[in-house]
């Protein structure tokens, strides 16, 4: 019992390589088999243990060093990664704008040489498919993002690969052109909204395995996209590149999009629309909907949902008492509209993890925190999203169970939201769903990783320390984004203060509720003095 | 020049008065009593100067050249393919001495007391008494009889004193106060203040006390009581030799210790005592470095001679290049001699002192191929010099391409220096890193290693930051909050939102000014005197012709012949504050603007002039004026037509008259008046239209209450401004309501622990994004004849005190210049000034008591305010008192 505790609990410390410049903070997600035990009729013992190797740190690190082989034998087939708890960096959007330029060379260098003072782990690099695939389809174009690489390498840094399949407003990146040029004519290969609206930011789902770009399907193209990048990455992958990110849907998110333009700070969102009006969607809703003997419930979305800005009150299907969202007609809406979420998740995830499955990487995909009116029993802005979670139904297990499926990871953002922070009377609240869906994940063994929003928002570091060291501890955080504000004596100094806190946080015992992590980190403050100051 | 010693530099007091000045040239006299006297190399406080060496300066220290070139070689000098003076600068440390002396004067009747410096300076007593049966540590002041020639009185409780020296040829500065013994004088408080550099001398962190009465308490401070002369002994001795000298002078000599000693023996309650304190003062100390470089007639080989006058050990640590990217490399053997390798990544090589032993140097001998050489240099004392931020650089070459040019790197260094600058730091860094990695296993890490890697982090990150703004992507970058509209310094950047950054405001005007109907002329006789109170920024009031005579009530947005003077007076105001400096920020009421028609049903909604807009242009959620445009993205003003800003034809409307205001007026920038009224959105695209020099927007709401007693927590005020700065993407800074609300309550209580906030950060706007935050304490709203939110009488100066020093843009209301806060305000603004106190300045607040509050700004400038008892503590740095008044005050670092 005792060496096992030890191994499970260690296991991230054996690894870390308690050595120079590595500011990451010792967490593994030991939660699991704690919990295990715990259940045990030993758990009293457990404890104790726990405590008298606290306070014989020195021991405890010796011991768990020796149980190092132990694990690596356990964990050998499982785990092909290095867990433990790393700090990414985000690269500035645009790093690479126009295939072969890489932006901000010089700026870009001297803060990866901060950032590796500072310990942090390694940095994301979004890469576009409308800057790489940008003139003709199958013709990329790698040079600008390869400089990037090897820029890190060189900085000894890791890096993590987000594929981005979507277009970004700010700074502008469309689509590829070839793309747009197709969307002329066939505007129905993007999402629409009840009043007709496009959205340009991603092709829609409903299109993913039709041959509407130039006889290929979506899902084709995504395909010949990575296997291309990793053909002319494989000297970094494994080594340098340590996660690829795929691309899932607008910002990269698994999701419909649902909100057109982002809530003001300070203001409330409103529930979001459905988008299931192109032409295709509207196709699968019509089969589904004479599969299940309702052809009339197939003609088009719930009529009674509000537009996009307005309160879940302000019309009939989102009321949370007697709304339309709880009739027979909305589970039938509702689970449709998830399940296709899911199903267009698993197409890119499962391409994903065949082509990157052999390679030394971890496959994450990224879910939305989609935290507004959590507190209503509807769950609009889930609903709309296209989470089918409700006050009474887990919408999170299907997805959690697809991500395992893949042997895929979640990359949740919002990490730095708090509910004290959201405007009074939202019923927002983004702790909450958080726990939610890290305890379907923890269900499910899908590990999480974490993102922020906004940087320099009040108390969002403090709220991104507390989930990384929380309960549920993060064991890979990417902080967004490099860029003149991240450097800006506004935020940088902040962030230094992070890095450095994230290091040494037995200094806030508040941030610590559970005692086997206290218990480790004792290991690690008791292990190599030397390690503050060469990292801090 | 160079030939002059640091030692004898140090000696001459013309130099050490003006350390800038270039006097160091000339010879000095070579004077020998220093003996007292240590130079104390500061670690981390040396740098170089950063400009390069005019030609001019060369000529002038052509006998130095000479004694180069003759020490170099002895050819002629055709063979040199390079030669180069790099002007380095350093700070040192120079000790001197403070003596006190107490003795009888001749009469036998009255006591006198010598007060002197051993340290060149405009030395100034500021000093006082405190009498027998006075309680606490208040001064008074001396009577009149007691006050030396030349003494000014201070307030109601001090003299300032100047010291002057003996004689002519004497080495200190002293001044004698002679007092009665028989007075109720109970001791003479005192402390020194160097006038030119403003740095205040005290003993242990309080005035110097000598006490005249033996009941009196020994605070700690006092010097000389009954400790006899014990103290005499050695180093002292030497002093006293000096004095002995100086005696010899034929006026005011001083009397030696040997009579005070005498007197002593004589005196019953009041012993005469000699004492003398350490005293350290910062200099800049002018050194160069020479290089020369020829070729080896014989070899073919690059001769490379380095020279310099820097007392002390002298390493160079160098290396070659072989390109442009100026990175290091170890070149083949031969080496001077003493030259070892540092960890594989240059060349160590201590200087050989020369023959006349005042300077060092080596000869180092280079392949042809060289590109460059690159070195830095590094004192006995751990110091590193380099040059402009950056490694010396010698062309080589260039050098061998145009024979005999000297000086040609003038601007070749100037050149490269800015362009590696990343490099620069990045190799150091790259050193730093190797170095730690190859002694990671030696368990001999410092908190030093630490604090330098922080400071090397910090470098690079202000590196990247200042490139990331200044680069520009070809997409728009996505957050950069600020745009910058001069790309003169890449050290300050200024954008619409703070300026340079180093911006204080003055607003020119109050409630009152448009009486006249000749204020623009009124102000214009101020220009000069605001601008040399130490202001950048001067806010006039609104131009417009308006329904009431302050402008607030715009009617005819381009009709400018208002109550304060017709457009053309506003043309040359704006002209002559300009000449003196200032820039000029025009009051625009954008929210609202009254109509010169009625409508069909007889509501003022149509306007004329110009911009004849009809009832369009008026929002419609206000039912008095039947606004035919969208909702008000905003609050409501509801004297006038709310302006809808959402319709683009009054957009492009503004836009175009911001654009005249600055062409045509010569504004620089704007107060925008009432932005509660309207989403900042369109505040965003006004700035970038009118793209002025600085931007500041009125978002004045209420504070939070919370049963008639103000909330400690202001968050949600500062919030709401802070969203209004970001809804204008942080092209305009807001005035700082919450602050000024929280002073209000924290003056008027006595309740200073508001001043910060749970995270221990000022507990206004400018805790959170204090470059967007523009305090202040009174305006023409709520102070001036109107006084809607008045500051608590008679603690302004607090009020200043708080917001002159702190971080924010700091803006002054004209009633306070032109009242008694006056010389104290300028004093505040010129500490600012002096210590280079901006809007991003760092500040950790040491103190928020009930009584007091005190805060330290970049580790250059203390306060307190508060009736409550506050020293800075004695650390690194030594703290003097720049500035006290009532509850207040102001500590610089020296």
């Amino acid at each position: 019992m005792e060496v096992s505790v030890m191994s499970s609990s260690q296991a991230k410390i054996c690894k870390t390589e308690l050595g120079l410049r590595d500011l990451r903070s010792c967490f593994g997600r030991n939660n699991d088999q704690n919990k295990i035990f715990s259940r045990r009729p030993n758990t009293v013992s457990f404890d104790s243990q726990i405590s008298r190797l606290r306070k014989a740190g020195l021991r405890f690190t010796v011991k768990a060093v020796d149980s190092e082989p132990i694990l690596e034998a356990k964990s050998s087939t499982s785990s092909k990664s290095l867990d433990r708890s790393r700090l990414f960096v985000g690269l500035p959007l645009d790093v690479v704008s126009d295939g072969t330029t890489f932006n901000h060379a010089r700026a870009i260098s001297a803060g990866l040489k901060a950032l590796k003072l500072l310990g942090v782990e390694g940095v994301e690099l979004p890469v576009w498919w409308g800057v790489v695939e940008n003139e003709e389809m199958g013709k990329y174009n790698w040079s600008g993002y390869l400089a990037v690489a090897e820029m890190v390498q060189k900085a000894g840094l890791k890096l993590h690969v987000s594929l981005c399949f979507h277009a970004s407003s700010e700074p502008k990146i469309q689509l590829p052109k070839w793309v747009m040029k197709i969307a002329e004519s066939q505007s129905s290969i993007f999402f629409t909204d009840r009043s007709g609206q496009h959205y340009q930011g991603c092709l829609s789902l409903a299109v993913d395995n039709l041959a509407v770009l130039d006889g290929k399907t979506p899902i084709q193209v995504y395909q010949d996209f990575c296997e291309s990048f990793k053909a002319e990455f494989s000297p970094f992958i494994g080594s340098t590149i340590k996660g690829i990110s795929m691309g899932l849907g607008p910002d990269g998110e698994l999701r419909y999009p649902s909100h057109h333009k982002p809530a003001r700070s300070g203001t409330i969102a409103g529930v979001g629309e459905f988008q299931c009006y192109d032409t295709n969607m509207l196709n699968l809703l019509k089969q589904h909907a004479e599969a299940n003997g309702n052809p009339l419930w197939g003609l088009g979305g719930p009529h009674d949902a509000p537009t996009y800005d307005q309160p879940p009150i302000s019309n009939n299907f989102f009321k949370d008492h007697g709304g339309s969202w709880e009739s027979s007609y909305g589970n039938f809406f509702l689970s449709w509209y998830s399940s296709q979420l899911v199903s267009h998740g698993n197409r890119l995830l499962s391409l994903a993890s065949s082509i990157f499955g052999d390679s030394k990487v971890d496959v994450y995909g990224k879910v939305p925190l989609m935290h507004s009116w959590y507190k209503t029993r509807a769950h609009p802005s889930e609903l709309t999203a296209g989470f089918y979670n409700t006050a009474s139904r887990d919408g999170y297990e299907a997805v959690a169970e697809m991500f395992a499926r893949n042997s895929c990871k979640i990359i949740l953002p919002g990490m730095d939201l708090s509910d004290e922070q959201q405007p009074h009377n939202s019923l927002s609240s983004p702790e909450s769903l958080l726990a939610q869906i890290q305890t379907t994940c923890n269900k499910h063994e899908v590990e999480i990783a974490g993102q922020n929003l906004a940087s320099g928002a009040p108390g969002g570091l403090e709220q991104i320390k507390k989930n990384m060291l929380g309960e549920n501890p993060i064991d890979l955080f990417t902080y967004q984004r490099m860029g003149a504000h991240f450097f800006s004596p506004e935020h940088f100094p902040w962030f230094t203060e992070f890095v450095r806190s994230l290091n040494q946080p037995e200094l806030h015992p508040d941030d610590l509720p559970s005692e086997e992590v206290q218990a480790i980190e004792s290991v690690q403050t008791s292990s190599d003095p030397n390690i503050h100051l060469q990292t801090a | 020049m160079a030939a002059v010693t640091v030692d004898s530099l140090l000696q001459n007091p013309t130099i050490l008065l003006r350390p800038k000045s270039k006097v160091l040239l000339k010879p000095s006299r070579s004077l020998d009593c220093s003996r007292n006297r240590k130079t104390l190399r500061s670690r981390s406080s040396c740098f170089c100067s950063f400009k390069p060496r005019r030609t001019s300066h060369v000529v002038r220290a052509s006998s130095s050249e000479t004694a180069l070139v003759d020490s170099f070689d002895t050819s002629s000098s055709d063979d040199v393919l390079y030669k180069e003076t790099f002007p380095v600068e350093r700070i040192e440390k120079v000790e001197g001495k403070i003596f006190i002396r107490l003795d009888q004067s001749k009469n036998q009747q009255d006591w006198q007391l010598t007060v002197g410096c051993s340290l060149p300076a405009k030395w100034i007593l500021h000093w006082g008494v405190s009498y027998v049966g006075d309680s606490g540590s208040e001064w008074d002041q001396p009577p009149k009889n007691m006050r030396p020639p030349g003494s000014i009185p201070i307030r109601d409780y001090a003299i300032d004193t100047p010291l002057k020296k003996p004689s002519k040829g004497d080495m200190f500065h002293e001044v004698k106060i002679d007092f009665n013994p028989s007075s109720e004088i109970a001791a003479i408080h005192f402390v020194l203040k160097d006038d030119e550099t403003g740095a205040w001398y005290q003993h242990r962190g309080r005035d110097f006390k000598v006490p005249l009465v033996d009941y009196l308490e020994d605070d700690g401070n006092t010097v000389g009581a009954k400790r006899g002369f014990g103290v005499w002994s050695g180093a002292l001795q030497q002093f006293s030799n000096v004095l002995h000298k100086a005696e010899a002078s034929p006026a005011g000599s001083p009397n030696n210790n040997n009579e005070s000693k005498d007197s002593k023996n004589k005196n019953r309650p009041l012993e005469g005592f000699y004492e003398e304190q350490s005293i350290v003062k910062e200099l800049s100390v002018g050194n160069l470095v020479n290089v020369a470089v020829r070729k080896s007639p014989e070899t073919e080989k690059l001769v490379l001679y380095l020279e310099t006058d820097i007392p002390g050990d002298v390493v160079v640590h160098w290396g070659v290049c072989r390109d442009d990217a100026k990175r290091w490399e170890i070149p083949a053997a031969p080496y001077p001699p003493e030259t070892t390798l540092f960890k594989n990544k240059a060349l160590r090589t201590l200087l050989q002192p020369k023959a006349t032993g005042d300077r060092s140097g080596a000869l180092f001998t280079l392949n042809e191929e060289v590109f460059g050489f690159v070195f830095v240099l590094k004192l006995d004392d751990n110091t590193w010099l380099k040059f402009k931020e950056n490694d010396f650089y010698v062309p080589l070459s260039g050098a061998s391409s145009v024979p005999g040019q000297h000086g040609q790197s003038d601007s070749t260094s100037e050149e490269i220096s800015s362009k590696s600058y990343t490099d620069g730091i990045i190799n150091e860094i790259r050193n730093l890193v190797s170095g730690l990695s190859a002694e990671k296993s030696q368990k001999t890490k410092t908190k030093e290693a630490q604090e330098s890697i922080l400071q090397e982090i910090e470098q690079l990150a202000a590196e990247a930051y200042s490139i990331f703004r200044s680069s520009i992507a070809t997409y728009p970058e996505e957050d950069v909050l600020e745009t910058d509209t001069s790309t003169t310094e890449p050290a300050v950047k200024i954008s619409s939102g703070t300026g340079t950054g180093f911006e204080i405001l003055c607003q020119g005007f109050n409630w009152e000014s448009h009486k006249s109907g000749r204020w623009y002329m009124e102000l214009k006789e101020k220009a000069s005197e605001i601008s040399s109170l130490g202001f950048t920024v001067i806010w006039l009031p609104p131009p417009t012709e308006s329904v009431s005579p302050e402008g607030y009530m715009p009617k005819d947005l381009y009709n400018l012949n208002s109550r304060y003077g017709t457009i053309d007076e506003l043309k040359e105001l704006v002209k002559s504050l300009h000449e003196v400096g200032l820039k000029v920020l025009g009051d625009v009421v954008l929210n609202h603007r009254c109509a010169h028609f009625k409508n069909q049903n007889g509501i003022w909604n149509i306007f004329g002039g110009r911009l004849n807009w009809d009832d369009r242009a008026v929002v419609c959620d206000d039912p008095h004026f039947q606004g035919r445009g969208n909702k008000s993205s905003g609050d409501s003003f509801h004297a006038a037509p709310n302006i809808d800003h959402s319709q683009e034809f009054v957009r492009n409307d503004i836009k175009e008259w911001l654009g005249w205001l600055r062409h045509e007026i010569g504004y620089d920038g704007w107060r925008l008046d009432f932005v509660r009224g309207f989403w900042g959105g369109y505040v965003k695209d006004y700035l970038d239209a009118s793209e002025p020099y600085f931007a500041v927007g009125e978002y004045w709401d209420s504070l939070s209450y919370t049963y008639g007693e103000m909330d400690h927590n202001q968050d949600a005020h500062r919030q709401r401004i802070i969203d209004w700065i970001n809804a204008t993407n942080g092209t305009a800074g807001a005035f700082d309501v919450t602050t000024k609300g929280i002073l209000h309550s924290a003056l008027e209580r006595c309740e200073y622990w508001r001043l910060s906030d749970q995270k221990g950060k000022p507990p206004g706007v400018v805790g959170w994004w204090p470059s967007r935050a523009v305090t202040f304490i009174e305006n023409h709203d709520t102070g001036s004849t109107q006084g809607h939110w008045r500051f608590p009488g008679g603690k302004e100066m607090q009020g200043y005190a708080y917001i002159l020093t702190h971080p924010g843009t700091p803006a002054v209301f004209y009633d306070h210049i032109s009242s008694h806060y006056r010389s104290e305000i300028a004093a505040l603004i010129s500490i600012r000034n002096r210590n280079q106190i901006h809007c991003r300045s760092t500040i950790k607040i040491v103190k928020a008591e009930r009584d007091v509050y005190a805060a330290i700004m970049d580790e250059k400038v203390a306060m307190k305010i508060g009736p409550g008892y506050y020293e800075p503590p004695s650390g690194p740095q030594r703290w003097s008192v720049a500035l006290e008044g009532k509850d207040y005050k102001v500590w610089e670092a020296s």
